[in-house]
């Protein structure tokens, strides 16, 4: 809500990504990681914690290429997938 | 009769001297003190501080799975951009404390390459300081060439502590912007600290 007595302490401040930017995919090289994604996402109506594997891949497809600094999953919040993966040595991946 | 100085009166002038001296100091290091402390209480030590984000937080936090938030996506281009550039979904439903991908994508349908640069705001304004950009596309240049179609993602969070915050008890939505500049030669657009 702002009125004419808005002192504009209220102006968004836009803040720097933690990680920096994305360089970008200009050949697409993940682009079927994010389909995936995507396609995830439409089978369970968007939401985000039923896709986290395929996000995860796509994280994963950016590191190995080069589009996005190595770094443990766990410091990008899939701690919860890795202990999974690790309690299920069954796990099959697609 | 030559005047003398009384040794008496010079002693305690001196002495007055220094006390006065003293109490210059005093009320110097006061002054000092006082506008330190206003310069705190100005830059919100005592109040509302800004949530901080950091790689701890992330490896840390837990997911808050019984608040469920959506979040929804704008793209705009500024005037002068000939850019066609739009979110790839509308909504992702997510939790506090749970990291998320999202997708944008952008196309230069123009015959020369054309660099754009883009900021982001957050609605509702006091939901932004929750919302948290592990990685985006934002505030960088970005440089498409002739024709060139590019996926550009966006990866977030909303801090857990979202949910401990009253103000947010009856917010559901969180819309995220994205607005693309073209970015000229020299052009400097005021973006936070960020090389």
């Amino acid at each position: 809500m702002s009125t004419a007595m808005n002192f504009g302490n209220k102006a968004f401040k836009p803040r720097a990504p933690d990680k920096g930017s994305f360089p970008l995919d200009h050949f697409g090289e993940c682009k079927n990681f994010k389909d995936k994604y995507m396609k995830c996402l439409r089978e369970n109506s968007y939401e985000n914690s039923l896709c986290r594997e395929q996000s995860k891949q796509y994280l994963e497809c950016r590191m190995d290429r080069q589009l996005m600094t190595k770094e443990p999953l766990q410091k990008l919040g899939f701690k919860d997938l890795l202990d999974e993966n690790s309690q299920n040595s069954t796990e099959t991946g697609s | 009769m030559k005047s003398r100085r009384n040794p008496h009166t010079e002693s305690q002038q001196e002495e007055w001297r220094k006390r006065n001296k003293t109490i210059l100091t005093y009320i110097a290091a006061a002054g000092v003190g006082m506008i330190g402390i206003s310069y705190a209480a100005a830059s919100g030590l005592g109040g509302t501080a800004v949530v901080g984000h950091d790689a701890e937080k992330v490896e840390s936090m837990t997911p808050v799975k019984d608040r469920i938030l959506k979040i929804t996506f704008n793209a705009d281009v500024h005037a002068g951009l000939q850019w066609n550039f739009r979110p790839q979904q509308t909504e992702v439903y997510v939790s506090p404390g749970e990291t998320a991908l999202a997708f944008y994508k952008a196309k230069n349908p123009t015959d020369k390459p054309v660099i754009g640069i883009s900021t982001y705001n957050v609605v509702p304004f006091e939901a932004g300081q929750y919302f948290n950009k592990i990685q985006c596309f934002c505030f960088e240049e970005q440089r498409l060439n002739p024709n060139e179609e590019v996926d550009m993602p966006v990866f977030f969070y909303i801090d857990p502590e979202f949910d401990d915050d009253p103000r947010m008890a009856r917010v559901d939505t969180i819309t995220l912007s994205y607005t693309f500049f073209e970015a000229k030669e020299g052009q400097k657009l005021p973006l936070p600290g960020y090389s």
